[in-house]
């Protein structure tokens, strides 16, 4: 029942939200609607495709073409309900958090089963119980559903909230153990932003956790059934725009080289304003591979026993680093934290952070508008104000997986920081 | 014995059958209109006709410099303008050639060349460095390829596809100036030595309200069946005066150029000039000397009264003026059919909007094609058009739309519309504004940029206001009471500013660093999370900043 009561009123807030006068305001800002995933730019996709134009052929439209077709035929058939779709999706995606958050919880109390063994006596009431856990899918959905940034995501009518309903169903599938379903939508969900694909290695290890059996097998055939489903909708896209592959420019292109700088909550866009002519290249593939590829190996190897740490950690990394990053992607991965209320004591920075999210949310509006409307702030101080809310996030990430190794030590060998009676500290060596 | 005169006949003959057998005909003529109240029109235009079989190792009284350009790059027709000002439609009518603020270029290529890009832009660079103006920058991204809004006027083979052969760009922030204009004098026959060139006093010229000088170039059927096809070439030069800035409303040739006119260009078939005495009726003026002849030229239901005076080579130093007899109140201008206005709106510097204005005063409708040109750096979007405040208009008959690319291609709309009699349209289009790389901001970032204006090509039913040639033909006289069932008329809207959000640009170097900084942030603790392991250990005792010292230095010995 109070569940039934939560997505009501989520559902109200984002479909009132849409029809306020603010809406045109909020589904401009560029915290919330980026060159990528904006209505705006949705829309003038969809109106040159209707007119027989290319939409790839400028500039304007930058998201997939399955995408494109299909709100070419929602705003074609049933204009007037993309409100209520869009609050609709945002709805089904926190259900999917929810029943992601549920499986995970079974995968994670399997998995302390299995290491109870290496627990100190000392530290075996840390061990979670399953009713402790249970309560943690209530807060997934209470986050997803009431969290500023996903409301101001959804109202914004972005992309991203169909991105982020891909995602959650890809994580649902893989919760459930359900390889052809998970793998399709992240295929489809990386088709459309291109960073999910970091998730197929989380993915393929909880599918191998919930499908017990042979592991390498279980990994070959996640991925083989991710490459297919992938080339599978790149050739459908291609199809879509008559066997053409220039949209890729328009794509993957446009999110890998980084033509546009109109600011964003990321730190791609004052970075690349100001750089040198002759270094862009460079930088441009250094941060590529730092959003891409740099930590996805390490941070494997380090949490092979907790995938779905390493879900929350890359989410939140690709956010933090991609290049077209919006509140909506930070809505997503917030989510997640919930689940790992059990850290939260061992925490150090959660004041900060708090502290930090709440101030850079109220600046960053105010900033922007000094600069863009009053003319009496400059460029520094938005990006001041965004490099702050990177800072945040980072804090935010290192914090969290700080706080699992300590725990994780805690665990092991006991609560007690003396050696021989001396007062002694944890450090890293 | 042989008579000195006779001689001197007989090498007149001679250098006379040299010139016709070679048929290069030279003519030169200015035309004066006053623009009442306050403002006055003059309008030089020197033709050359090349009769001869085209070829660039030799030319006669066209200049090498530039036929050679254009055999070379295979040029069909040529116009380039060099504007400074703005032409008021709406205040003075229309001129005889309309052109862009700034530079502006285009051309038709031969339908041999197939490689029209880097044709155009080898073209572009060569008349850069004839005519010292900064054609070099035009590129891909400010170049476009009119479908509807240009047509050739010079006798091109009929071709479906002769727009792919057109190419051109505009350069609304050039400046115009003397340095523009030597170059553009070298290419007289006469230079500015003799004929009406010597009036082309850079000092007064660029004293103007508004001045454009444009070099345009064509072929022109030499045949009655238009088998065989030759070169001209048309120097043009209009400058607007302003009666505030002459401090009088009363003008002279020594007052608008600084001197008289020497006498025209020995090698100049003719050297013509009218003057528009219709306002003579409402303002009277007198004129000095007195006009050889008043020719009256009844064109397309309106009356113009022209004087003629014909300037011989010979003539001592004449100059013309008029005087007005007696200052009336203000007599108001008839508007003349057609005339528009484009303006900026929205306010700060992230979206904002472009309007374009036509008014058709005219009592039937007008067609109308409106191109507008938008630099990639203003990013138009064409679900946001509208015509009259609706989406989907019955005034637009045909449309055409290339969408633009950040630093590759410009936007490119194109609109045929209907104008309803006596009404005014708005067209409206919204656009964002793009935020630019810090090197590719000109310097005095904050001034803003420069919009190219629209061009407008109508085809009008009356004559009002209207003082451009026939479309075949050559030369002024032509004009007169040349009336025609409607009147080709290619217009430029006033051009507009924007002001872009600018960067820091004293900050690079912050920065970068700022940046990397931030990404070392997660560098460093994840990098310690993956690679090392917790361990315990003993918290020591504090050590005082004596024993650091002394610890510092025990190391230093080991």
């Amino acid at each position: 029942m109070g569940a039934v009561v939560k997505y009501v009123i989520a559902g109200l807030v984002r479909y009132w939200l849409i029809h306020t006068d603010f809406w045109h305001t909020l589904s401009n800002r560029v915290e919330i609607a980026t060159p990528l995933n904006s209505w705006k730019r949705l829309i003038e996709g969809v109106y040159l495709y209707d007119q027989n134009i290319n939409p790839y052929e400028g500039d304007a439209f930058h998201e997939s073409p399955i995408v494109l077709v299909i709100f070419h035929y929602l705003l074609k058939h049933v204009p007037y309900s993309l409100p209520f779709i869009f609050s609709a999706m945002d709805l089904l995606t926190a259900y999917l958090l929810y029943k992601t958050s549920r499986g995970f919880v079974r995968i994670f109390l399997n998995c302390q089963e299995k290491y109870l063994s290496d627990v100190s006596q000392e530290s075996k009431d840390m061990v979670m119980t399953e009713s402790q856990l249970k309560e943690t899918s209530e807060y997934v959905l209470s986050v997803y559903l009431f969290n500023p940034y996903s409301i101001l995501n959804c109202v914004g009518m972005t992309t991203t909230v169909l991105q982020n309903m891909l995602l959650a169903a890809a994580l649902c599938g893989a919760a459930h153990g359900y390889v052809i379903i998970s793998c399709a939508f992240l295929a489809f969900a990386t088709h459309q932003a291109l960073y999910p694909v970091l998730l197929i290695v989380p993915t393929a290890m909880i599918l191998a956790e919930v499908n017990k059996g042979c592991n390498k097998c279980s990994y070959i055939k996640t991925l083989l059934a991710f490459v297919l489903s992938w080339s599978f909708v790149v050739y459908i896209s291609a199809f879509i725009m008559d066997g053409s592959y220039n949209y890729v420019y328009n794509t993957y292109g446009f999110i890998l080289t980084v033509p546009d700088l109109k600011p964003n909550i990321g730190l791609f866009w004052y970075f690349f304003t100001e750089m040198f002519e002759h270094f862009r290249l460079l930088f441009v593939c250094a941060f590529q591979i730092n959003a891409l590829i740099l930590y996805i190996v390490p941070l494997t190897l380090r949490f092979k026993k907790e995938p779905i740490l390493l879900v929350t950690v890359l989410l939140a990394l690709s956010t933090v680093f991609r290049s077209y990053p919006c509140v909506g992607d930070v809505g997503f991965y917030m989510a997640f934290i919930p689940m790992w209320k059990h850290l939260f004591t061992f925490m150090q920075q959660k004041f900060i952070v708090a502290c930090a999210f709440i101030i850079t949310s109220a600046l960053g509006p105010t900033v922007w508008h000094l600069w863009i409307y009053s003319g009496s702030a400059n460029a520094n101080f938005f990006f001041g104000v965004t490099l702050s809310f990177a800072t945040a996030q980072i804090f935010l990430i290192t914090d969290l997986l700080f706080a699992y190794i300590k725990r994780e030590y805690t665990l092991k060998n006991g609560s007690s920081r003396t050696i021989d009676g001396k007062p002694a500290k944890l450090v890293l060596r | 014995m042989f008579n000195s005169k006779n001689f001197l006949f007989f090498i007149a003959v001679f250098i006379e059958t040299i010139f016709n057998a070679n048929g290069d005909l030279f003519n030169e003529e200015l035309f004066i209109k006053p623009l009442p109240p306050a403002h006055l029109y003059t309008y030089f235009q020197f033709t050359t006709l090349v009769n001869d079989n085209l070829s660039s190792e030799h030319t006669y009284l066209a200049p090498r410099s530039l036929v050679e350009v254009l055999t070379r790059f295979q040029v069909d027709e040529l116009h380039f303008t060099l504007t400074e000002g703005q032409w008021r439609h709406n205040h003075w009518g229309y001129p005889v050639l309309d052109a862009a603020p700034g530079a502006e270029l285009y051309a038709w290529f031969s339908s041999d060349v197939e490689n029209v890009d880097t044709q155009w832009k080898k073209l572009s660079s060569t008349l850069a460095g004839l005519f010292c103006a900064s054609l070099n920058f035009i590129e891909d991204f400010n170049t476009i390829t009119p479908q509807m809004a240009l047509q050739p006027t010079g006798a091109i083979p009929q071709n479906p596809n002769i727009t792919s052969q057109l190419r051109y760009a505009s350069l609304p922030r050039e400046i115009v100036c003397t340095e523009n204009l030597t170059p553009w004098k070298k290419l007289l026959p006469c230079e500015s030595s003799r004929g009406l060139s010597a009036l082309l006093n850079s000092r007064m010229i660029h004293n103007t309200n508004y001045h454009s000088i444009g070099v345009h170039t064509r072929k022109v059927c030499s045949s009655s069946d238009c088998s065989v096809v030759s070169l001209e070439i048309k120097q043009t030069v209009a400058l607007v005066y302003d009666s505030k800035i002459i401090r009088t409303t009363d003008w002279s040739f020594t007052k608008l150029f600084g001197q008289g006119l020497p006498g025209g260009c020995p090698l100049a078939s003719s050297s013509k000039v009218y003057v528009d005495i219709t306002t003579n009726d409402t303002q009277p003026f007198l004129l000095s000397p007195e006009p050889e002849k008043v020719l009256l030229s009844q064109r397309g239901g309106s009356e113009t009264k022209l004087a003629l005076y014909t300037i011989k080579p010979e003539n001592k130093m004449t100059t013309i003026g008029a005087k007005y007899i007696s200052k009336k109140d203000l007599v108001l201008m008839k508007l003349p059919p057609l005339y528009f206005n484009r303006y900026v709106l929205g306010y700060g510097k992230e979206f904002g909007g472009i309007v374009t204005e036509l008014t058709n005063t005219f009592w039937s409708s007008i067609d109308v094609v409106v191109l507008q040109n938008a630099p990639w750096w203003l990013p138009i979007q064409l679900s946001s058009l509208r015509i009259n405040g609706e989406a989907s208009s019955e005034m637009v008959l045909a449309r055409h739309y290339s969408p633009g690319r950040s630093r590759q291609k410009p936007y490119h709309l194109e609109l045929l519309l209907r104008l309803p009699p006596k009404s005014t349209t708005k067209i409206t289009i919204d656009f964002e504004f793009v935020f630019l790389k810090w090197q590719e901001y000109p310097p005095d970032a904050n001034h803003g940029f420069y919009v190219g204006s629209a061009i407008i090509t109508a085809n009008l039913p009356t004559a009002r206001n209207y003082t451009s040639l026939p479309g075949t033909a050559s030369l002024f006289e032509s004009s007169i009471n040349a009336s025609k069932p409607w009147y080709p008329a290619v217009f430029r809207t006033n051009g507009v500013m924007v002001s872009l959000p600018t960067p820091d640009f004293s900050m690079p170097y912050n920065v970068i660093c700022l940046a990397c900084t931030v990404v070392a942030l997660a560098f460093g603790p994840l990098h310690n999370i993956c690679t090392k392991e917790l361990v315990l250990k003993v918290v020591g005792s504090s050590v005082t900043l004596k024993q650091k010292i002394i610890n510092l230095f025990k190391k230093k010995k080991e």
